[in-house]
């Protein structure tokens, strides 16, 4: 409501992000305001058009519990506080059906050719609070979840116990409209199991059963609750006493989760058999209700909004923050902030939390009025760029702008570009280079650490955030390793370029291992999917020409894999001992003869460029 | 590779890519063999 009032907030309601474009500072935004078909400025939210609607649908914020009409106010709170009309469950307005609405609005508010409007709007920084979905326990059978009208979700039941829901605050059961008294709820319903729903816990649940149960005591004292769990997880300021409150008010909380629930068909009654893990007896109870404490699911439509503003997800769906610790509402992305369940799973408290320190640093951003870009970025060399887009194609960032079709060569935007050199790892025609780690240097490292002794050497790529910290994280914690294992620092994994491990195998190197994070961790966003693929290739080149691809490793380390990354090194060291002098010696040659074979036609290629441009240019 | 070890599980090239890792020692250095090679046997 605040939000609403404010003079400097512009809040579109019933509108979607379309696209976005641009970067941090620079962003355009098009979103699609859809059509209400009330204009929102005229209508005063009297309610006379429901009254008069004939149309009906099941009411989405009361869960369906009840229904709404055709037109109607999207919950009671809503902001802007106007109708709209749902055009699917509508009569019709072309030609118009019924047009009872539009009589009796004294407001002359409805406009059914209102069409949905795209507006631009160019903005410095946005947060993503997209908030979660809840899960839908169908799929558990054995709970009876929509075959039993006495089972219901926690969302069913927050609207049953609502002052603003269906029954205006009086508990039924949907079965026969009656007051249930003894109530069963079920938790971790859809969270904490890989077999049903997600492996996480969701958070929120467990305390909001402890507010519910507290809730029916107090408004119907003669009513027997039962939570059933795995384990009450009331972290948090004042939850414990919460919990302890519900506790001494006569809950009682039975730790196991029930197998199978089943209706007595004449009464309505659900009964059902659980294993009591505390006493470890079997008790049987029955209850009138039964509530299933069902957990949080990422928002469906957020593959959209990753899309559009480059973002990557955790293992289990939800936004990932650029650092866990470090910069939690901070997305991956320059310019682009997380709050809410949109990260993982939360409730009120840490969600608004997370609201303002995300809008705190939005603020500090566009207060600054510049932003510092990274020391370590892509540079284009026109000259080489043949415009083929690959670069584009697998910047994590969308920094780069590049069409093959209309022959646009690559440009990138420093602004954007986070350093990881994936573009210039896939650039076939060297035209990219990165500040501080250019080919020219990687490559100065690799010849350097073979050049005397090469037997002896194991080439390692570590990238800067996981894997060479990794190293670090062994090497404080006095872990020994092989000194035949030589690091050579890249920021990311996707930055070995394939040039740089067959110069290595050329040079002379025994082993070459390729090490990076683990692929919920990468620092890039996911550039170190390219980096498998790289390597996918070069195992297949390599066992094309006779060599061994077992020569060349690839490990996910991370920062806190100390112990992994002494072990891995011992294997590359065990490795290193298996290849033999003459192994070597024939990569070499093959690998030098594959080198002159593609420098010739390099050659060649130029000397062709060349006569066809002094060609040119005496027919001028 | 490293380790040896084979085993079967389902990998669609063209799908969402993830991290692999053998089941016996944990080594990422996995290579799927592609349907060309998996005919040849």
């Amino acid at each position: 409501m605040d939000a609403g009032r404010h003079p400097k907030i512009n809040l579109m309601a019933f509108s979607e992000v379309e696209d976005v474009s641009g970067y941090v500072g620079n962003f355009k935004v098009t979103v699609r305001k859809k059509a209400r078909y009330v204009d929102a400025s005229l209508c005063n939210s009297c309610g006379e058009c429901a009254k008069v609607c004939p149309a009906t649908h099941p009411d989405e914020f009361q869960m369906g519990l009840s229904t709404r009409r055709a037109i109607h106010l999207p919950f009671p709170q809503a902001v802007p506080s106007a109708y709209l009309i749902d055009m699917e469950t509508c009569l019709g307005t072309n030609p118009i059906a019924c047009g009872k609405c539009e009589d009796v609005c004294e407001k002359k508010a409805i406009d059914y050719d209102m069409q949905d409007e795209n507006v631009v709007l160019d903005v410095g920084a946005i947060v993503v609070a997209t908030g979660i979905e809840p899960y839908d326990p169908t799929a558990l059978d054995e709970y009876g979840y929509t075959r039993y009208p006495n089972v219901v979700t926690s969302m069913e039941f927050e609207r049953l116990i609502c002052a603003g829901g269906p029954t205006e605050g009086h508990l039924v059961r949907p079965g026969d409209h009656a007051t249930p008294k003894r109530i069963g709820f079920i938790q971790c319903v859809g969270s904490r199991s890989l077999r049903d729903g997600a492996g996480y816990c969701s958070n929120f649940c467990c305390m909001n059963t402890v507010k519910d149960t507290l809730l029916i005591r107090d408004h119907y004292p003669d009513s027997e609750c039962t939570v059933f769990y795995i384990d009450m997880r009331a972290f948090g300021k004042g939850f414990e006493e919460l919990y302890d409150k519900s506790r001494e008010a006569g809950v009682r909380y039975v730790r196991g989760i029930p197998g199978e629930v089943e209706e007595d068909p004449e009464t309505g009654a659900l009964r059902m058999m659980v294993e009591n893990t505390t006493t470890q007896e079997m008790e049987e109870h029955e209850f009138d209700m039964i509530v299933l404490s069902v957990g949080a699911r990422p928002q469906s439509g957020d593959k959209t909004v990753r899309r559009l503003l480059t973002l990557s997800s955790t293992a289990d769906g939800f936004l990932m923050e650029a650092h866990p610790k470090l910069k939690p509402v901070d997305a991956p992305t320059k310019g682009v902030f997380i709050a809410g369940c949109a990260e993982a799973p939360k409730d009120v408290k840490d969600s608004v939390t997370q609201a303002g320190a995300a809008a705190a640093r939005a603020g500090a951003l566009l207060n600054a009025g510049k932003v510092t870009v990274e020391s370590i970025t892509a540079s284009v060399d026109h000259d080489n760029c043949n415009a083929c887009g690959l670069c584009a194609m697998v910047c994590p960032y969308g920094a780069i702008t590049a069409d093959k079709k209309t022959k646009t060569r690559a440009t990138v935007v420093e602004a954007a570009c986070a350093g990881c050199g994936n573009c210039a790892a896939t650039c076939a025609f060297g035209a990219i280079t990165m500040r501080h780690f250019t080919d020219g240097q990687i490559m100065s490292q690799v010849d350097a650490i073979l050049e005397a002794d090469h037997m002896e050497k194991v080439v390692v790529f570590a990238c800067n955030w996981c894997s060479y910290a990794g190293g670090d994280t062994a090497g404080i914690s006095r872990m020994q390793y092989p000194a035949s294992n030589r690091l050579i620092r890249t920021m990311c994994s996707a930055r070995v370029d394939e040039s740089f491990v067959l110069r290595a195998f050329r040079k002379g190197a025994p082993v070459v291992l390729v090490s990076g994070c683990h692929f919920s961790d990468c620092h890039y966003i996911d550039a170190n999917r390219q980096t498998v693929k790289r390597i996918y290739r070069l195992w297949k080149y390599l066992e094309k020409r006779g060599i061994r691809p077992e020569r060349l490793q690839l490990e996910w380390i991370s920062a806190a894999e100390g112990p992994k990354f002494q072990k891995t090194m011992q294997q590359m060291e065990d490795l290193r001992k298996t290849v033999t002098a003459e192994e070597v010696a024939e990569t070499v040659e093959i690998l030098q003869a594959e080198h002159e074979k593609k420098l010739a036609k390099a050659a060649r290629k130029a000397a062709k460029k060349e006569s066809a441009e002094s060609g040119e240019t005496l027919e001028v | 590779m490293r380790c040896g070890h084979d085993w079967t599980e389902a990998y669609d090239p063209k799908g969402v890519m993830t991290e692999r890792s053998c089941p016996k020692c944990r080594s990422n250095s996995v290579r799927p063999l592609e349907e060309a090679d998996a005919k040849k046997g």
